[in-house]
């Protein structure tokens, strides 16, 4: 267990309660009213919370892929809330600010330390 | 972490349910605590009782008398009723349109007859193209029109809600339209009110594209939005349609309503738009009424559709 | 181990103090109208007074146009849509619309010459045509139906 893996797993765990925060924020003040959407944002900040507490004391690898699975999943419906639509739900910019804006760099953060951490090993395993 | 070889061990498949499990189980903790949350702060906010709650009813087609539904003033009685059944007074009732299914005056007189039998302190009525099949709705004016502006429009104040009513049935082209006059009154209408005020506007015809080839548009809503763009709670409401639909743009969220008469087909499911005869005992599930309810500082209201018991 | 449950403690936390950060309010709802116009819209309520029944179904109109002539050109009603989309006529000539459809339709010209009464089911409607052109019509209910009768010399 190497200092740059501890970090790792508090980064990870961090920008996933942060995102789950900010989606657990907007569903608690008015986003719960939206048909299809609320759902999912109960859905993302309840899942994203589990698997940050999860990564934070230990868990296994996959946990890093689920990780990346909802704030990859959470990064693509925010692209098309602004562009087609999602379940005729759509937004213009980065509103509500500055949720919006704190969530995607916390899911992008997300996916970076996967990717890191899927870096991190493959050079783990070429040492042998 | 070790990496686990490409067969796992019963031992390791145990570890990772137990893993898999604590995440399920966290996960449904974790939601119910931001429910619970959700809902405590809503009931903080309310205190008592929300800032504005009303009901929509719509399409009640009184005249019509098809295999879809035999006796549409029966149910539109029953939405009354179930209106009047509530637990609460609503602070109004609106009726978004087609009240009558052919403009006749004997229809008119029956269905604000029947109107009469809500008990709220106003009801409020939008016309729909059935109100002025042949007259480019002087009947319906006649029976509805008191202190409307123009074709029928009009607008309100109440516990702080701004409230538009909008006719967008007359002079039909394909969509529904709305016409210079009236338009320019809603940016008259709006114009002085801060973006923070919420606003409500209610149509026959939805004001967004729901489905443009059997005419479920208006043709000149984009002007009209234009207007609201700077308010932080904007709520459409609609009938036309006969069933419940929504759609969410920025700050607009606009809503269809279900009728008291009979369904419609959803969008693009056959030829044309015409009454569904739906198996015995099954009508009155898709007809229905709405409660609305706003409460102050929430940009979105809170709707629940109440099917005919 | 510490760490993490300070880590922990701070998520729960935040969460917690995200709902209930917002102030109660206090204000009673007023629900008094107030109308730009003057005028008040809309009917007022009968706060208190019993729904009144009614179980009869309203009748439904049928307009039945005089007997066209024999020579009449006629465009039939079905599955909202006009059939045959397009029909040409001589000049004088007289067509006649018959609604096939259980739902009304009507006849409106889109230039306004003629304008049908609402049709009710097996409905007839005629109109004669005294100059010659294009006359595009559309259904006023549905006006998505839409079609043209073209009138020749």
């Amino acid at each position: 267990m190497t200092f740059a893996d501890v970090m790792t797993r508090i980064g990870i765990a961090a920008a996933m309660a942060v995102s789950g925060i900010s989606h657990a924020y907007l569903y608690i003040h008015g986003y719960q009213h939206i048909p299809t959407i609320g759902a999912a944002f109960i859905l993302q900040a309840s899942v994203s919370f589990a698997v940050a507490v999860l990564i934070l004391i230990g868990g296994p690898g996959w946990l890093r892929w689920a990780a990346a699975v909802v704030a990859g999943g959470a990064l693509v419906a925010f692209v098309l809330s602004r562009t087609v639509g999602l379940f005729g739900f759509s937004e213009r910019g980065w509103q509500p600010s500055p949720h919006a804006a704190v969530s995607v760099v916390a899911e992008l953060l997300t996916v970076g330390l996967w990717v890191a951490y899927l870096v991190n090993r493959r050079r783990a395993d070429a040492r042998g | 972490m070790t990496d686990a070889p490409h067969t796992m061990s019963r031992r390791q498949l145990i570890r990772h349910s137990a893993w898999f499990g604590a995440a399920v189980g966290l996960a449904v903790v974790g939601g119910e605590v931001i429910s619970h949350v959700a809902g405590t702060a809503e009931a903080a906010r309310v205190q008592g009782r929300p800032t504005l709650r009303f009901a929509q009813v719509s399409d009640s087609h009184i005249g019509f008398s098809g295999k879809a539904n035999p006796n549409v003033a029966g149910s539109f009685d029953q939405a009354i009723d179930r209106i009047n059944s509530l637990g609460y007074v609503p602070d109004f009732v609106i009726h978004t349109g087609d009240l009558t299914h052919l403009s006749t005056p004997e229809q008119f007189d029956q269905v604000k007859q029947m109107l009469t039998g809500l008990r709220a302190p106003h009801v409020f009525t939008v016309p729909g193209e059935h109100d002025s099949v042949d007259d480019a709705g002087q009947k319906y004016r006649s029976a509805f029109g008191a202190g409307t502006r123009g074709d029928g429009w009009y607008s309100f104040d109440i516990a702080g809600v701004h409230v538009i009513a909008l006719v967008n049935t007359l002079n039909l082209k394909k969509l529904g339209h709305l016409g210079v006059e009236q338009l320019e009154f809603v940016a008259k209408d709006v114009a002085a009110l801060p973006d923070d005020t919420p606003i409500i506007v209610f149509s026959h015809i939805p004001l967004f594209a729901m489905y443009p080839d059997w005419g479920w548009a208006t043709d000149d809503a984009a002007q009209t939005l234009s207007y609201l763009r700077r308010f932080s709670s904007v709520t459409c409401l609609n009938g036309h349609v006969h069933q419940v639909f929504s759609k969410t743009e920025g700050n607009v969220t606009f809503y269809s309503g279900t009728t008291t008469a009979y369904p419609l087909p959803r969008p693009g499911d056959g030829p044309a738009p015409k009454p569904v005869t739906l198996p015995a005992g099954k009508l009155h599930d898709a007809l229905g009424i709405r409660e609305v309810s706003y409460i102050r500082g929430q940009n979105a209201l809170a709707l629940k559709e109440r099917t005919l018991q | 181990m510490p760490e993490r449950v300070v880590l922990l403690a701070a998520a729960v936390a935040v969460v917690v103090l995200a709902g209930c950060s917002s102030p109660p309010s206090g204000t009673s709802p007023s629900a008094t109208l107030a109308t730009v116009s003057g005028a008040t819209p809309g009917m007022p309520g009968m706060s208190g007074m019993p729904s009144m029944p009614n179980a009869q179904a309203g009748t439904s109109a049928s307009v039945t146009a005089p007997a066209a002539p024999v020579t009449g050109d006629a465009v039939s009603i079905d599955n909202f849509a006009f059939v045959p989309a397009t029909l040409t006529v001589r000049v004088g000539s007289t067509v006649t619309w018959t609604n096939h459809d259980e739902e009304p339709h009507t006849i409106a010209a889109s230039d306004g010459s003629f304008h049908s009464p609402g049709m009710g089911s097996q409905a007839t409607y005629s109109h004669t045509f005294p100059t010659a052109g294009k006359f595009d019509y559309i259904c006023s209910i549905h006006p998505f139906m839409h079609a043209t009768v073209v009138v020749t010399q």
